[in-house]
This record gives C-alpha cells, structure tokens and sequence, in this order.
C-alpha cells in the first residue's frame, strides 16, 4: 500500500447490534461498518445508541485489475435475490 | 503513559524517558517515565530519537530535573542533577527474591526431567502493545507475589512424593474407533451402506427442512474429487460421520466412523447473503480448502454437502446457523443409524486409543478457548453422537464458564463447532476428532495429561475476566507443572487469552500460548506470563487469507508447543520476540527440535501449493 501509515481517530454510533454481529455508524457521515462480534472489544454489554472508537485508514485501491471471482459472486447473490423478490 | 515502580525496577537497565512534560526542580520518579517496552514504536513513527548518552532508569531515579522539558525527551547528564546508582542494596533484594522463586522449582525440575530439550522459542509478534487499564490493573504484582511462592514449594514436595514411588503409566480409558471404509456415494430409495457404497435416500431433504422453522430449503450434493472445481457457498464446518456403539457413551467404548467421506455444511439465508458473511470461503473448493488439516477435508475425500437456505436476516442471529447444523444433522443421523446395521466385518481398521495416566511424569493440561461471542461464534459440547446436536449443550448458555473434557471425549466428537468466521483460523468440528495437540501431549510418555478444559469467550470484558477467573481455580486445583492455552482466530478472544495466561501464570505454573497471531492477528493485550507463544500462522503473507484451516494448529505446532513447555517447566528462558513477526523463528525452532530429538517434523505445506484463485493473485498476492 502506498498510504497505509495515515492513522486517524475516528468515532462512530452502534446501529444494529445481532447475535453475531454490530453494526456501526460513523460520525461525520463518513460510513457505514459491520463487524463481528469477535472484533469489538467492550467493557460493557453493547446496545444501539453507544458510541465507540477506532484508528482507521483510507481505503486505497490496489489495482485496476477487477476479480473475477468476486465479479461472479456478487451476481450470483444479486441474482438469488431478485429469485426471492 | 507513566509506569509503576515495579516496571521501573524490572526496566532499570532501560533507557530513561520522561512521559510527559515535566517541570524544572521535578524529582525524577517511576510515574514520569515512559514504559520502554513502546520505545520501539515510538522511534519507528519519528517520536523519538534517543541520543547515546541516554541514561538508564537506575540511575535517573531520584535525581532533580535542572530544565523543563517536553514529552518523551531523553534524559541526559545535562538535563540532570544528583544522577546516582539505585541503591545497590535494595536492587539486589529483588533480584534474590525473584530467583528464590524460580529457582525452586527448576533445581526439582530439571533433576527430575532428566534428557529435557532445552530450547530457546521466541515466537510471536511484540506483545506489550497497549495494556487496557482494565488489564493492567489486574497485573499489579505484590499481591501476586505472595501466591507465587507457596505453589513451587508445594510441587517440589508433591515432585519427591512421587519420585519416591515410581508408578506405572495408568490406562484409565479406552475408545476404539472401527472405521469403514467408504468409495462411493449414491442417492437411492433408503439410506444405507452397502460394501464400500453409501446411498442417501432420495427424498431425504423434505423430512430434514421440517427440523427447524427457520430453515427453508435443503439441498445435498455429492462432491467427488473431480467436482472440486465447482462452486460452493462459504464452507461453515467439515464433520466426520461417526456414531457409538450400543450404550456406548462419547469418549469410551466403541465408535464406529466412515472414512473416505465428509460432511460439508453450508448455507445462506433467502437472500443469498452468507451465513457469517466476513471473509467468507464462497468460490470455487479446490482454491479454497487446505487440504489435509486436521480440520479441513482430505484431498480424495467425498464430500456430502449440504446447502442450507435460512430465513431472511437470520444469519447474524443464534438460531440461524444452528438451525442450518440441526438440518445438516438430520441427514448425517440417517447416515449414523445406517453405520449402526453395518456387518462389523467390513471394518477396514480398529484403532485403539488408550488415555494414560502417568503419575511422577510432569502434570500438564490443555486450556482450549473456543468462540463464545454468539451467533456464529459458538459450540456444541458433548453431544450424544460424534459432533452431533442432541444432548449439545451451547457454550454461549453455559455462560462459557470452563468445561473438562477428557482428551477422548475431545477426539470422540465432543465438540460440535458452529463457529464460523475466520474460515483459515477457526477449528471445525473436524478439527477437535483430529486435534494434533490432544493426541500428541496424550501420547508423550514424559507427559502426564490432566485433561482438557474448554473455556469460552464471552463478548463484554467483564465477563471474559469473569470465566477466566473460574479457569484460574479450576487450574489450581489440579496442581499442574504446566499448561497450553490455545485460541482460535484473532479479535477481543485475544483478551481472555491474556487473561488466562495470567490467571495460570500467577499460581507459578508455566504456560505455552498458542495462537493464530503473525502479520494480520497480532495480540491487543499482553502480560509478563505470555513468554512461552507458539504462532499458529502457516500463510505466506501472515494473514487470514480465506482458505479454509490454513492457520490452525498442525502437528508441527504441537511438537513445538510441548518441547517448549518441557523448557519452560526446566526453567528455560526463552529469547524475547523479535518485533515484526519473523517467519524464521519457527524454522529455526523446528530444527532445534529435530537435532535434538532425532524426531523428524515434517512442516504442513500453505496456500502455495493450491491452484491460485484470482482473490488471491491480485488482492493479496500482487506480484
């Protein structure tokens, strides 16, 4: 990567928390982010409405190459999706 | 951050830097010092640059500052007045106690551990990161110190007890494993077993779509080796078939397992979405599976696959992927109740597995953390049949307090994993039926295994602290000389993993880690007991690279895990890690072993060897 050193502080609001699952809001209309649980570290039970915090980075784009394999999950998902609506 | 005089006295040969700006006329103590062990970052981000007339923290200790300086300067002679030693007395005080501890119990150990391997392992990445002060305030020594001292004269007695009385090595269990041997899989009318054929009815997935209200759809298909180029969904679990015997109960008596054939599970819910959709394995098998890991499928092997549909947005929730095991199990019950009428004759092999006692050996346990987050972060212990659901119960309503197993009992099918996500770190169910640590410390005849202590890891720290407290006492009650921890994946499991090095590590007990840590999984939280730490990365790269099993624990792990606790329990000190992980640390490692030995390890092969997918040529890869 040729910017990954750029660290930056940013906060964000839990949306949706699931069994499995958080997802989280972040402040500054700067996104949206789901992760498992796994990886939210929390000194307290985790309900909609606490803000949290993490350093994060630019997402950088690393090619111009698209994969292919992706390419074709994502349809075949679009196209299972469209089947059930 | 400002240290403790405790860290300054374990530091004071380290370089002296002050924490934060600090005033003229300021008497230098421990809390305006930085902790050296973050010297390192702090010089590679350009903070800090230390000049070479740096003194040490022994000597800055007491001294008054004759100018106001910033944040993370330097000390020097300049900066200082009355620099002087640390009272010579005093220093030497710790240390002797320090070694009165330890030298107790390596004076018994190692007359008792005779041809013990001495190695060196320093493995794994810097772990002194960032300590939360909910961690390090559990870490305050003192209190601690107390505790210690009692536990190694203790097993020095208990040591001469049983030196005195030199005891036969005790079978105290027994499980034989008939295996059948299987070539073929066909659909037909019924579900049986005929020779080396095994037909699934037909029409089993309308029956198995009724076991839950969630599940939609089912669908099984057969995988041959020359399908493995086909397209799969995310792989959830690889279970072997297996079934008891008559009144057999897991982890004894008889068990009869179909070889040559897998139950693959996996699913999506109506809307094609994932179950556990984070890095997942969907794509094509053969780029994606690694063979031959004790939990993955072996090359060659038939696959059952089932592909489970799960109602909308019910992958994130507890019933989802369990309703999708329930189905998948439905079918493998039918397959069970057929192993059951087979002709006994047409077993191919009758393996014996004995668990020993050994009474004088060194006592050991293995601590396994398993997920226990919820949803896709859960498990199934002990079922009625091998990796079955009924009888399960969830560790997530155990409320993931410590469970012992016997080291049969885990190779028996005793956990059902419903774990998920991670798919290159995350044990499946076949991963406990094969767990190479179980069957190696099992089989060490300088070993005497305790048994096996499952722990979950909960979500909310204070709960994590909770049930790591409760392996704390489980652990002392069996007065071990040692124990291995394990975890699977990296994320916040990695702070009850430090957590329970400490709570084992504070009762005097050496303790061998063993995680999937390298580039991409390095620790969050570390503790002075987390010395001993095997890295489980097997990736080229040091990362979670999708392909299912590629990072979980192998032979060659185990092999290196109990050679360094044998060290550990000597008395050994290991090299500190170096501070970016350094796949050469294992060579090195393994080597030593072998020359030792004379015991060949064979190291698994990585993702190189399978036919590279497109993911991986250009997202990870790039060449």
């Amino acid at each position: 990567m040729k910017y990954g050193d750029k660290i930056i502080y940013i906060e964000g609001i839990v949306v949706e928390v699931h069994d499995g699952s958080i997802s989280v809001d972040l402040k500054g209309r700067l996104g949206f982010i789901k992760v498992p649980m796994r990886m939210v570290i929390s000194d307290y039970p985790i309900r909609v409405g606490q803000e949290v915090a993490l350093n994060m980075s630019f997402i950088e784009v690393i090619s111009d190459e698209v994969n292919e394999k992706y390419v074709s999950n994502i349809e075949k998902r679009n196209k299972d999706k469209k089947e059930v609506e | 951050m400002a240290i403790t005089l405790e860290t300054a006295k374990e530091h004071a040969n380290d370089l002296a830097v002050v924490c934060c700006r600090t005033e003229a006329g300021t008497i230098i103590e421990a809390s305006n010092l930085e902790d050296p062990a973050i010297f390192p970052d702090l010089e590679d981000s350009g903070l800090l640059k230390i000049p070479q007339n740096c003194l040490k923290i022994k000597d800055v200790l007491g001294a008054k500052l004759i100018k106001t300086i910033d944040s993370l300067t330097p000390l020097t002679p300049d900066l200082l007045e009355g620099v002087q030693v640390m009272k010579e007395e005093k220093q030497e005080e710790v240390k002797e106690a320090a070694q009165a501890v330890e030298s107790r119990p390596v004076a018994s150990v190692v007359q008792a551990a005779g041809g013990v391997v001495k190695i060196h392992i320093g493995e794994g990445k810097n772990i002194n990161l960032e300590i939360p002060l909910s961690v390090a305030g559990g870490m305050v020594s003192g209190a601690q110190t107390s505790e210690v001292i009692p536990a190694p004269q203790a097993a020095v007695a208990a040591i001469k007890e049983k030196e005195a009385a030199v005891v036969e090595a005790k079978a105290i269990r027994r499980l034989v494993k008939k295996h059948f041997k299987i070539e073929k899989v066909e659909f037909g009318p019924e579900t049986k077993i005929e020779g080396t054929t095994l037909y699934i009815r037909k029409n089993i997935c309308e029956d198995a779509v009724n076991v839950s209200n969630l599940v939609t759809s089912i669908k099984v298909e057969i995988i041959t080796p020359e399908d493995y180029n086909k397209y799969s969904e995310t792989i959830m679990d690889v279970q072997p078939i297996a079934t008891k015997e008559g009144e057999s109960k897991l982890g004894e008596g008889q068990t009869r397992v179909l070889d040559g054939v897998v139950v693959v599970v996996t699913g999506t819910d109506e809307k094609g979405v994932q179950i556990g959709e984070f890095g997942s394995s969907e794509g094509v098998l053969e780029t994606n599976i690694m063979w031959g890991r004790p939990g993955a499928p072996d090359k060659g092997e038939i696959f059952i696959k089932t592909e489970v549909v799960i109602k909308e947005n019910t992958n994130m929730e507890r019933p989802g992927p369990l309703a999708a095991h329930k189905a998948t199990d439905y079918i493998t019950q039918e397959i069970r109740d057929a192993l059951k009428k087979v002709d006994e004759s047409l077993a191919t092999e009758v393996e014996e597995l004995v668990q020993y006692r050994r009474p004088g050996k060194k006592k050991v346990v293995i601590i396994k953390e398993i997920m226990g987050q919820g949803a896709m972060h859960d498990n199934l212990i002990l079922p009625v049949e091998p990796v079955g659901v009924i009888g399960g119960k969830p560790n997530v309503d155990l409320g993931n307090v410590p469970v012992v197993l016997s080291p049969l009992e885990v190779l028996d099918g005793g956990i059902h994993a419903l774990t998920c996500i991670g798919p290159a770190s995350k044990e499946n169910s076949r991963h406990y039926w094969r767990e190479p640590l179980v069957i190696e410390v099992m089989n060490d005849e300088e070993l005497d295994l305790a048994g096996v202590v499952f722990v979950g890891s909960p979500q909310v720290n204070n709960e994590k602290f909770y049930v790591s407290e409760r392996l704390g006492m489980i652990v002392e009650t069996m007065d071990v000389d040692g124990a291995f921890i394990t975890t699977e994946g990296f994320g916040n499991n990695h702070i009850d993993f430090a957590s329970h090095h400490e709570q084992v590590g504070m009762r005097g007990i050496p303790v061998v880690g063993m995680s999937f840590c390298a580039e991409q999984g390095a620790l969050v939280v570390g503790n002075k007991y987390m010395k001993y730490m095997v890295d489980l990365n097997k990736s080229s790269q040091g990362i979670e690279n999708e392909i299912l099993s590629n990072n979980t624990l192998c032979r060659e792990d185990a092999v290196r895990a109990i050679a360094m606790l044998k060290a550990a329990i000597a008395g050994e000190e290991v090299k500190p890690a170096e501070r970016k992980y350094n796949a050469n640390v294992k060579e090195s490692n393994i080597d030593m072993i072998q020359q030792q030995t004379g015991r060949v390890v064979e190291l698994v092969a990585n993702e190189q060897v399978l036919p590279k997918s497109k993911k991986r040529m250009e997202i990870y890869e790039v060449e």
